[in-house]
């Protein structure tokens, strides 16, 4: 998951298409690392509101489940994928959130 | 972002769900006893309906609970595949079709139930 | 207000009782399908039949299945022309008992097949029971 986070790593190839990802690989791939901090927080708020998007949607196929309206295999994939989606944008947030404490810690 | 509703239908559907396996354990147990005909229970659907009616008149205020959840009652008879000449109107292969059913149903709540209360925990921590 | 799984497996467990007493009133009479009296008239064994009812628990809305009683087939008993018989009446008949194997065998599978449909039942109940104190395991 390092190569998902750090945004000037190589993009390598990753089994999981999950929006961070593409994100990530994309900011790596265009941003300088001056243009790096704007990029950066318009990542990280997709990030959230991707993951936020992922388990409504998740929610709603399994309402539609039980009711009867979507199958098993639907409603097992959309769960799966918010589950991924979240725990991405969970590990990039403790890591932003571990990086930020780390420099504010750097003495001037 | 917590997905309440979720929670509270998947747990209400569980229980109708176990209220259908009784009834269908009734039925199979007495597959031999002359006169005696199937139950099934209504459909989910009448239950959820029900149990709306009741939460929307407390006070939206308060913090959501169950709800009064109206129990699923034994309703009459279903439409049975054949009706033998002692009266009895249960076919085994039909109550032990409707019992997969409860149980994949319920396997599948309890696993998306599992799912998102790990979910929950998962972003709750910090 | 009652837990319906739980009482599932009491229903479950009503159902294999009834069953295997009617294996066993099935059993009997296969065993005893030439059992013949030991004085000459006396009449042989006489086919016992099983009789069910439901019964319908208010508190639990549930309905039970037990046993009403166990009663005898009065359909007219075979008979024998076995002159040597120590059953063997005045003209030398012997009364057998009025069992047909065929039937017995028949009633025995479907005993059979209701046993493990009602089996099939206290294993879904049983399993739907701890998949939901699954929820609480962690992972």
């Amino acid at each position: 998951m390092i190569d998902r986070i750090n945004p000037l790593a190589a993009p390598v190839a990753s089994p999981v298409e999950t929006s961070p990802a593409d994100l990530v690989r994309g900011a790596g791939a265009t941003a300088s690392p001056a243009a790096e901090g704007a990029d950066f927080g318009a990542m990280l708020s997709s990030l959230a509101s991707d993951a936020i998007g992922a388990v409504k949607k998740a929610e709603t196929i399994s309402l539609a489940g039980v009711r009867g309206d979507a199958s098993v295999q639907q409603v097992v994939e959309a769960v799966m994928s918010a589950e991924q989606t979240l725990q991405s944008a969970i590990a990039i947030r403790d890591k932003v959130v571990s990086a930020y404490l780390e420099i504010s810690r750097m003495s001037i | 972002m917590t997905p309440v509703h979720l929670f509270n239908v998947i747990s209400q559907n569980n229980r109708w769900l176990a209220v259908r396996q009784a009834t269908i354990a009734g039925n199979i147990a007495n597959a031999n006893t002359p006169g005696y005909k199937a139950l099934d229970v209504e459909p989910f659907a009448a239950v959820m309906e029900q149990t709306r009616l009741t939460m929307a008149a407390t006070n939206p205020a308060h913090m959501t609970s169950a709800g009064e959840v109206k129990q699923a009652a034994a309703v009459g008879t279903e439409q049975p595949w054949e009706i033998t000449h002692s009266g009895n109107s249960v076919t085994l292969e039909q109550e032990l079709i409707k019992a997969g059913d409860v149980n994949r149903a319920f396997k599948l709540n309890t696993s998306v139930l599992k799912a998102f209360h790990r979910m929950l925990l998962a972003s709750a921590k910090v | 207000m009652f837990d319906p799984l739980q009482v599932t497996l009491k229903i479950g467990a009503s159902g294999l009782e009834a069953q295997s007493k009617r294996m066993r009133v099935v059993s009997e009479n296969l065993a005893n399908a030439q059992s013949t009296g030991h004085t000459p008239g006396a009449d042989p064994y006489t086919r016992k039949t099983i009789s069910f009812e439901s019964e319908f628990d208010e508190a639990m809305g549930a309905s039970f299945v037990k046993v009403a009683g166990i009663g005898r087939n009065h359909s007219p008993y075979r008979v024998e022309y076995s002159p040597g018989h120590p059953a063997a009446d005045a003209k030398g008949f012997v009364k057998l008992p009025n069992v047909d194997v065929l039937v017995e065998v028949a009633d025995m599978r479907e005993a059979n097949r209701s046993y493990e449909a009602n089996l099939q039942v206290i294993k879904q109940a049983r399993e739907m029971i701890s998949m939901t104190i699954d929820l609480l395991r962690s992972g």
